[in-house]
């Protein structure tokens, strides 16, 4: 009982710094609110102009995507009439990515697509197969699991439609690398639509593999051109993948640009109303102050 | 880049025994399956034509229907296409590779073309002159090369124009 007396006669005294004023919590309080509110405020036109430019971007990538996609398509006909016997052993993954963020999983979709192909028991591939990474994104995810199987890596690619000068850029580097392999995957990104994208592997056929291959045999060369060849189609199918991946990452950019609008708008409006009641809550206080002081006179 | 590589193993032989005919009769039954496609425009996907006539590296030949599968590097030159009688358009390719399937499909990829009418002949003239100088001039020797397959794609062009 006595410890109960003492306790309270301590919480009544006044504290030894003296009494802060009364209305001190809430305005510092406010000035929070407020600082937050213009903060997010700012965030709400970043993302909202980020989105604009993805979206007249991605008006641009799709039309390049669909003569990409047709390019690449008639570069493939090839590696369906001249397949492999026996699996390539030894693949070289070029993963597709870019340098810029800001765009939703398009960079982690590829890095784990290309761990999964790796660690695959379906179709087993060596656990040393190189790989090779356009893009700084995905080179900092696979260096993190894969740091032993990076072989080489290209950045400055991305920034606008992909050309195939690019494309042809990063092929003659592979061709000239002492890299060895049986075949090649290119892991990108696959436009399903302006909302949703998936990784996707596209094989492409290396130059002993079509020498093998049986139906390669049925083809008629009056030179042998299939070195030739063999760096050509490279080159057309990294182009292919490159424009579809732009088009995947500037979609990609809308949608989270976009989610991101929306949610600093709800910030904005939750920040609003606290605010404003806490505005309305200190002039109350005034108010009582005041009337009380009134009164007591 | 490798598509303009492949002009400098360049031999014309004699035209093969396909070259340049039209045929002239009736109205041709057989067709075949054509994709001739760029990088930044598809101008035929999947296209049922007549011929095609190609600048292949080995020389001048013509696919008709039905033809033998076989691979041809091309050299820079006249892409002519002929859809239905005696109608036929014509390109000029940079370099590139075309295919013929299988199947009765004939894949053609090149890096750059554009139709005939689109050239300028004083333009091909004027550039022609430029690599001329820089081939024979002082450069290093990557450039020297580099001009030297300029030029000879300026010839084609002026061969091409010249015999329109």
């Amino acid at each position: 009982m006595l410890a109960r007396r003492s306790l309270a006669r301590i919480a009544t005294q006044p504290s030894p710094l003296g009494a802060a004023p009364k209305n001190a919590r809430n305005m510092a309080t406010l000035r929070e609110i407020e600082l937050r509110l213009k903060s997010v405020k700012n965030i709400e036109k970043i993302t909202k102009s980020m989105k604009m430019i993805a979206s007249t971007k991605l008006a641009k990538a799709q039309r390049a995507m669909q003569s990409g996609k047709q390019y690449g398509l008639a570069n493939s006909e090839i590696f369906q009439h001249t397949p492999l016997e026996t699996p390539a052993k030894r693949k070289l993954f070029i993963v597709v990515s870019s340098d810029k963020g800001l765009c939703g999983g398009i960079h982690s979709s590829v890095s784990k697509a290309t761990r999964r192909a790796i660690a695959n028991t379906e179709k087993p591939v060596d656990s040393d197969s190189p790989i090779m990474v356009i893009g700084d994104k995905s080179k900092v995810q696979l260096s993190r699991v894969l740091a032993k199987n990076l072989a080489m890596s290209f950045n400055q690619i991305g920034r606008d439609i992909p050309t195939f000068a690019d494309a042809a850029g990063v092929a003659d580097l592979i061709v000239k690398s002492d890299v060895k392999y049986d075949g090649i995957s290119i892991v990108y990104n696959k436009f399903v639509s302006a909302v949703a994208y998936e990784p996707e592997i596209v094989e492409v056929v290396g130059e002993n593999a079509l020498k093998e291959s049986a139906g390669f045999r049925a083809y008629e060369m009056e030179d042998d051109v299939t070195k030739d060849l063999a760096e050509f189609s490279l080159a057309n199918a990294i182009y292919a993948a490159l424009v579809e991946a732009h088009a995947c990452e500037q979609s990609a950019r809308r949608n989270a640009m976009d989610n991101a609008s929306k949610n600093a708008k709800d910030m904005i409006d939750r920040l609003t109303m606290q605010y404003n009641r806490g505005r309305q809550a200190a002039i109350t206080n005034e108010l009582v102050d005041i009337i009380t002081g009134a009164s007591a006179l | 880049m490798s598509a303009l590589r492949l002009l400098s193993s360049a031999a014309r032989r004699a035209p093969s025994a396909l070259a340049q005919q039209r045929r002239g009769y009736a109205e041709v039954a057989d067709k075949i399956s054509l994709s001739l496609v760029l990088p930044h425009q598809a101008i035929f996907t999947s296209t049922d034509v007549v011929q095609v006539n190609l600048a292949a590296a080995t020389g001048d030949m013509g696919i008709l229907a039905n033809h033998v599968p076989s691979i041809e590097a091309l050299r820079p030159g006249l892409i002519e296409v002929v859809e239905s009688g005696n109608a036929s358009k014509k390109w000029f390719a940079s370099g590139g590779f075309a295919t013929v399937h299988p199947g009765n499909k004939l894949t053609i990829n090149v890096v750059e073309a554009a139709p005939l009418e689109s050239f300028s002949s004083e333009a091909v003239r004027a550039n022609l002159q430029e690599a001329l100088k820089v081939a024979a001039g002082n450069g290093s020797e990557e450039d020297k090369m580099e001009a030297r397959i300029e030029a000879d794609v300026y010839e084609a062009l002026q061969h091409a124009l010249g015999s329109k």
